[in-house]
């Protein structure tokens, strides 16, 4: 368009004619793996693709001793994936660059020693950025290591034990992520000390009306009587499947609410239990009778007749590898 | 369709003729404006269509153009060849008054004129037709390795890129120094 003399239209213009605004628009439409190609053309390709955040509807990284995968979803849609037996440098390298670049809906972790032995991901700075993360980890280092490598902002926390595995749940509760997200919760914990110490954390914390948690134990009785026995006296009403104690702000009450209906009795396990920051003012009219709702959310396929469908389609055979240099 | 025809580069625009708009005649009658690009053939266009374009509307409503003045005063966009001037003004009355699809198949394949058709509409504020076309650059390069890409959008290689910084650099000492050179010249 510019400089040409002729009204017969010579067309020469391509790509490094456009101005930056408007490779910025274009790259923003790219998918990753091909942002990743276009950053290995030169200099000036990187540094403006690598100005550019790209949102992911979900990530999901896992790994063993012996090799390390990732997948990450746009819109819902497979994007990318990678899977690598060399576990030392690449899929670091590759997964420090999605820290710097990347902001996720949804992240997802499984993985048992794989990444706390990693020296670059233990120096590593940057931070991942997400709504909502879940953990499906084999032993407590991954957890509380991963939950550093999160910037502020996170929503949901999702950790799932395996119950022939020992978990610190202090180590855990130390993480200040932890400590200010409005929802969280453990999947098959094995202890009975998660509400009394999550409880007594909310109230040293002075935690925010609405902050709840969510435990399901799978095989230790207990839990209940512990908080009950923890908190004795600042216990404000109490049945068989509630108890409401007061905290140290006039304004917040916690509520521990147990699982029971006609499909989860007493006796059962797993057991599911809730706790919740709420109102002081809140009357026992409001409280939250189906109980299904909420143990769905930490155990969906509790209920047979729960739908467990996955929202994200299966990608194809398509070559996974990626160019990252 | 916009009606066109071939206009010369003398100072007055051609007279456009006029076809009918649709079958469907609007009841108010519609106002039109006429633009045209560096081949000067003006293209009448109606204000309906030009709201696509956030810049031409501006001009609209800052000038307050009677249609005797419109039609007299052609908005000149010399920076935009003819035929891709053709092309905006096609998609605006193609999408005159209607939401706009999510997908646009109507748009240049060939790269070259996708990328010139790309600077005009930045260049008109065009926003809906800006998103389809940087869509479709993106295509352009789907699943290719860095190589292609660099062919496709001839990327040139860190290396030629300073080769010809160099050079840039070199020709503007020279020049310099000859403006130095005529500048003594012309104080003696």
């Amino acid at each position: 368009m510019t400089g040409k003399s002729s009204t017969d239209p010579i067309y020469d213009t391509n790509w490094p004619d456009m101005p930056p605004e408007i490779k910025l628009k274009c790259i923003r439409k790219l998918k990753f793996r091909d942002r990743l190609s276009l950053r290995c053309t030169a200099k000036a390709e990187r540094s403006l693709v690598d100005s550019q955040k790209i949102d992911f509807t979900k990530g999901m990284f896992w790994g063993t001793d012996k090799f390390l995968g990732l997948m990450l979803y746009r819109d819902n849609h497979f994007d990318v994936g990678k899977c690598s037996a060399d576990i030392k440098e690449e899929p670091f390298k590759l997964m420090n660059y999605i820290k710097k670049v990347g902001v996720f809906e949804n992240l997802q972790f499984t993985c048992g020693s794989s990444f706390t032995d990693n020296q670059q991901f233990v120096t590593d700075i940057e931070l991942f950025t997400a709504r909502q993360i879940e953990f499906d980890v084999y032993n407590n280092a991954n957890v509380v290591a991963l939950l550093r490598k999160m910037k502020d902002g996170i929503e949901s926390i999702k950790i799932d034990f395996h119950i022939e595995m020992e978990y610190s749940l202090d180590e855990i509760l130390a993480v200040s992520h932890v400590q200010n997200v409005p929802y969280w919760h453990i999947k098959d914990y094995n202890e009975t000390d998660s509400l009394r110490k999550v409880a007594q954390m909310w109230i040293d914390k002075n935690s925010e009306v609405g902050c709840t948690f969510q435990v399901s134990i799978e095989e230790k009785d207990g839990s209940f009587e512990v908080f009950l026995e923890h908190f004795t006296d600042r216990i404000v009403s109490k049945n068989e499947k509630r108890v409401r104690i007061h905290t140290n702000h006039p304004d917040r009450h916690i509520l521990l609410e147990r699982g029971l209906n006609d499909y989860v009795e007493d006796d059962d396990f797993p057991q599911f239990f809730r706790l919740l920051v709420i109102p002081t003012g809140m009357k026992e009219s409001e409280y939250d009778e189906n109980c299904k709702e909420w143990i769905c959310k930490i155990d969906p396929e509790y209920y047979d007749d729960h739908d467990s469908e996955s929202s994200f389609e299966e990608h194809d055979d398509e070559d996974d590898d990626v160019d990252f240099r | 369709m916009s009606s066109t025809e071939q206009g010369t580069s003398s100072a007055a625009p051609a007279e456009p003729t006029t076809a009918p708009e649709s079958a469907a005649a609007p009841e108010v009658p519609e106002s039109f404006y006429y633009v045209h690009g560096k081949d000067k053939v003006v293209h009448k266009v109606s204000a309906g269509a030009l709201q696509h374009s956030a810049l031409i509307h501006g001009m609209i409503s800052n000038l307050g153009y009677t249609e005797e003045q419109a039609k007299a005063n052609p908005f000149p966009f010399e920076n935009i060849d003819g035929d891709i001037l053709q092309m905006v003004v096609d998609w605006c009355n193609q999408h005159k008054g209607k939401p706009t699809p999510p997908e646009d198949t109507n748009l240049p394949k060939q790269k070259e004129k996708l990328f010139d058709l790309v600077l005009a509409v930045n260049y008109l504020e065009i926003k809906e037709l800006l998103t389809y076309c940087c869509k479709q650059v993106a295509m352009m390069v789907k699943g290719k390795s860095p190589e292609e890409i660099r062919e496709i959008w001839m990327i040139p290689t860190d290396a030629e890129d300073e080769a010809a910084e160099k050079e840039a650099k070199k020709r503007a000492g020279k020049e310099a120094a000859g403006e130095t050179a005529a500048a003594a010249g012309d104080a003696k």
